[in-house]
């Protein structure tokens, strides 16, 4: 109890450390964030670019769609913001021996890593995220009732872990390739597409997205959990199922790495 | 002049030499970058598929295939991105010693760019080209493309290139003006997605939004390629759009010699 | 018979480093993607030592010798491929955050604080880290600013430092837990005369104090003569010298150089030294610099004596003023680097 403790004032430490140097600028911490406002709003002009050619895809409205796209931001949002540092693993962390320092601190290396930085853009997935569940929640598509509430909360905490559990996978890659950020971005890029229906997808797609880099089990399966009431909630439950095997594969792969790791030259 | 040309090559070849040297990154890329093409391929066919007009923003379900294809062949060519070592050299405070250096950092700067588009076009964009062009006549049953579309092609995709790291030349000087330019460059590169066509035929647009893109040259960069390539623009059209693109070339030039002067003069180097 | 434990025991530790081959030139890089072919570079060689508790040793080589790597085993950062090594009863790869509790280090080139935060917020955030208690920090806190004077600029963000004042606080940082051992990379780099005999004498007061045991990388000559009772020296990823400085230069030093200022140099010229002496040239070679009437004289110390060089010489010419050196450091450490141990006696 006592290390658990240490760590959570620790964090608490090194996070006020870091929204200090932030608050220092606060343009460029606003810029940031409109930035990345941006990016989500250009995915909600594409759906509705789209449907203004057409009436449904596949059986689901634009207001469905919505949806799963505002849901989809939550758990992104989520691990965005406490674990973004995990992407300088994979580019430039253990190129520029960086990691050395790390290693040398009688600290979980991996916590020091994700401490080290609190990325505030998040923020912009996590507002617009929210403001599309609402607007579902006033057209009347999503279902409401204390079990669905409560795996939503669910759902939206797993989702955040099977979004870190899969950049901590790649990221650790880089331990061995030296640089693996362009497979990392990838695989993050990925999780864009799970945001529609995935029986649009060919068979093999559809088994990639679920169950290897799963993320359909992020968005589109838990959404369509939410808004269709002959569903059953086993998707939250395989949900939780997964994250906990990713987040055990590709925590081990991290620590491993870091046995494995090199350091810089002189 | 041409002599002077040749100082630049090494930096080409040397951006080329970086890319090759991460075997692991060459190898995996080809594969997994196909992807996010393939997925957009599935949403255009559930598109088409809940549709009931054969013609969708004034292409053909097979023409769509098509372009969200050449799309990824064309942004992969013409998108090098060198605002970040604009930024980053800003950041750095490097960039005095550029100006040190007895070259045209700009140049130098597209040089780069030409190494790196060199790498991207034959990782995997030649492959996936042909590739496509043999399915295009196979499967969908489409005409093959003419050596002078080919040509034309060709010729505009490197407008289009150019147009591309003129702008972002551009773009990553912004990073002498504001110290943080990373929010920027996310909205750019959404915003730039968005209107060159990648994410969508700019033809999907409502008609008043087309008109204003005739102003701005994101369409040029993308969109009017591969429109070119899909035989989309004919004899008035197409010498219009071309020249479109290589007037886009020309003012992004001069904006970028003015933008560079203004910033010469006031140098402030952060760090260093 | 006594058992001894030491406070680091190194035993036929060995690191070899694996990398895909790679030819040369552009057609090389990109044959360079289809062949599996794999280079070993064994950074360090089957190297043992142990160290006691408060023993400041200096541990140099040229660049590339493994003196890094081997530091970075016994941090913990790299895992040996063969061997082990013990640093307080732990080892290090092993337990890599029990080790961490024990050790500071300090690299010259990179440091180990927060950039954009004020020095201050550094050390409160390392006190959590290393568990510091508050006593302990205020007392710490007093003797490192006694020593280092870290005070002067405890409030500025570290990345508006000077070299020498970044360098202070990478040292007191390495401190603050009162580490058993302490490893320094190249501290005194890039640093001038004062500050640099500022942190020897830190150093050296830590050590008396607390009987820190210190590990000393570094090109600095004045460095080792300041702080180091031993000296191990690495080359190619081996120990080729382990002991004492004093023997080092003693067993090494074998030369010594006269310099004389002589009257009327032009006497000198002719003068065949070493023949009148009865030795070889080699353990006599002199150079006369006609401009500031110098002869310099360079001798084997076992072979020559100083008088019979001067009654020699004064024989020829008068002899104004002289002056006796012994071999420095710096050319026996240079002559073990290039000719290895051998050569340099």
């Amino acid at each position: 109890m006592n290390t658990v403790k240490r760590y959570l004032r620790l964090y608490r430490v090194l996070v006020a450390q870091f929204l200090k140097t932030i608050m220092q600028s606060r343009v460029d911490f606003l810029i940031g964030l409109l930035g990345f406002f941006f990016t989500q709003v250009m995915g909600i002009a594409f759906l509705y670019l789209v449907f203004q050619q057409i009436p449904d895809l596949q059986g689901w409205t634009l207001d469905q769609l919505i949806f799963i796209y505002g849901f989809a931001q939550i758990p992104r949002g989520i691990d965005h913001l406490f674990t973004d540092n995990i992407w300088l693993v994979a580019y430039r962390l253990v190129i520029n021996g960086d990691f050395d320092r790390y290693m040398l601190r009688p600290m979980n290396i991996f916590f020091q890593v994700i401490a080290e930085k609190l990325q505030p853009d998040a923020l912009g997935e996590l507002l617009i995220g929210t403001i599309l569940v609402v607007r579902s929640l006033t057209k009347g598509i999503v279902i409401v009732d204390g079990l669905h509430v409560a795996l939503f909360f669910v759902s939206i905490f797993a989702g955040a872990l099977i979004y870190t559990s899969i950049k901590l996978f790649f990221a650790s890659l880089a331990f061995w390739l030296k640089v693996s950020g362009p497979f990392l971005q990838i695989a993050y890029d990925m999780a864009n597409f799970a945001k529609y229906p995935t029986e649009i997808y060919s068979k093999g797609v559809r088994f990639l997205i679920t169950w290897v880099i799963p993320f359909a089990f992020v968005a589109y399966l838990p959404a369509s959990f939410f808004m269709k009431a002959d569903t059953s909630a086993g998707v939250v439950v395989i949900e939780c199922g997964i994250a906990f095997v990713f987040w055990w594969i590709a925590y081990a792969l991290f620590h491993r790495g870091t046995q494995v790791y090199e350091s810089a030259g002189n | 002049m041409r002599k002077g040309l040749r100082i630049y090559l090494p930096f080409a070849a040397n951006e080329l030499k970086r890319q090759l040297a991460y075997k692991g990154a060459f190898y995996l890329f080809i594969l997994v970058h196909l992807f996010g093409s393939f997925i957009s391929y599935y949403l255009w066919i559930a598109i088409y598929g809940s549709s009931e007009k054969e013609v969708i923003g004034g292409l053909t379900q097979s023409e769509m295939v098509v372009y969200v294809f050449m799309v990824y062949v064309t942004a992969s060519i013409v998108t090098a991105s060198i605002s970040t070592i604009v930024s980053d050299d800003v950041v750095k405070g490097t960039v005095a010693m550029n100006l040190i250096k007895p070259i045209d950092y700009r140049l130098s700067l597209i040089a780069m760019a030409s190494g790196n588009m060199v790498y991207r076009f034959l990782v995997p964009s030649v492959l996936i080209w042909i590739g496509l062009e043999i399915y295009k006549i196979k499967v969908l049953g489409l005409a093959p493309v003419s050596i002078a579309g080919i040509f034309l092609y060709l010729v505009s995709c490197v407008m289009s290139f150019l147009i591309y790291v003129l702008f972002d030349f551009c773009f990553g000087m912004l990073a002498f003006f504001t110290t943080y330019i990373f929010g920027m460059r996310m909205a750019k590169e959404a915003l730039l997605g968005f209107l060159t066509g990648q994410l969508i035929p700019i033809s999907f647009f409502p008609a008043a939004m087309q008109r204003v893109f005739d102003f701005l040259p994101f369409s040029s960069i993308v969109y009017t390629p591969v429109m070119i390539y899909l035989g989309k623009y004919t004899g008035e059209t197409l010498v219009f759009m071309m020249l479109r693109q290589a007037a886009w070339v020309v003012f992004l030039y001069v904006a970028g010699s003015l933008i560079w002067r203004q910033v010469t003069k006031r140098l402030v180097v952060l760090g260093g | 018979m006594k058992k001894v434990n030491h406070m680091i025991e190194v035993s036929h530790i060995s690191k070899d480093f694996v990398a895909p081959k790679k030819y040369p030139g552009l057609r090389g890089a990109v044959k360079g993607l289809f062949s599996a072919e794999k280079v070993i570079k064994t950074a360090v060689d089957d190297i043992s030592f142990s160290i006691d508790t408060g023993e400041i040793v200096g541990y140099i080589g040229s660049n590339g010798a493994g003196k890094s790597t081997t530091i970075k085993m016994m941090t913990g950062i790299l895992v040996p491929t063969k061997g082990t090594c013990t640093v307080a009863g732990i080892n290090p790869s092993r337990s890599r955050k029990e080790n961490a509790q024990n050790i500071g280090v300090v690299f010259g080139q990179r440091t180990q604080l927060w950039w954009d935060l004020p020095l201050s917020e550094s050390f409160t955030i390392l006190k959590e880290i290393y568990n510091v208690s508050d006593t302990a920090y205020a007392e710490q806190m007093e003797f490192l600013n006694r020593v280092l004077a870290l005070q002067d600029f405890f409030d500025r963000p570290v990345r508006t430092l000077s070299l020498g004042q970044r360098m202070r606080a990478d040292l007191g940082a390495a401190l603050l837990h009162n580490p058993k051992v302490l490893y320094l990379d190249e501290p005194t780099i890039g640093l001038d005369l004062v500050v640099k005999d500022n942190i020897r004498k830190a150093i050296k007061e830590i050590n008396e104090k607390y009987q820190t045991t210190v590990i000393l990388t570094t090109h600095d000559i004045g460095d080792i003569e300041e702080l180091c009772s031993r000296i191990m020296i690495i080359d190619e990823g081996r120990k080729i010298y382990d002991g004492s400085l004093c023997e080092l230069k003693d067993t090494y030093g074998t030369k010594r150089k006269v310099s004389m200022e002589v009257k009327q140099p032009e006497k000198i010229k002719g003068l065949c030294l070493h023949e009148l002496l009865g030795v070889q040239e080699a353990e006599c070679s002199m150079a006369l610099n006609l401009e500031n009437s110098t002869l310099s004289v360079t001798f084997d110390k076992h072979k020559l004596q100083v008088p019979q060089l001067l009654s020699a010489v004064m024989a020829v010419a008068e002899v104004k003023d002289i002056q006796i050196q012994e071999t420095e450091l710096a050319e026996i450490v240079k002559e073990i680097y290039n000719h290895g141990v051998g050569g340099a006696a």
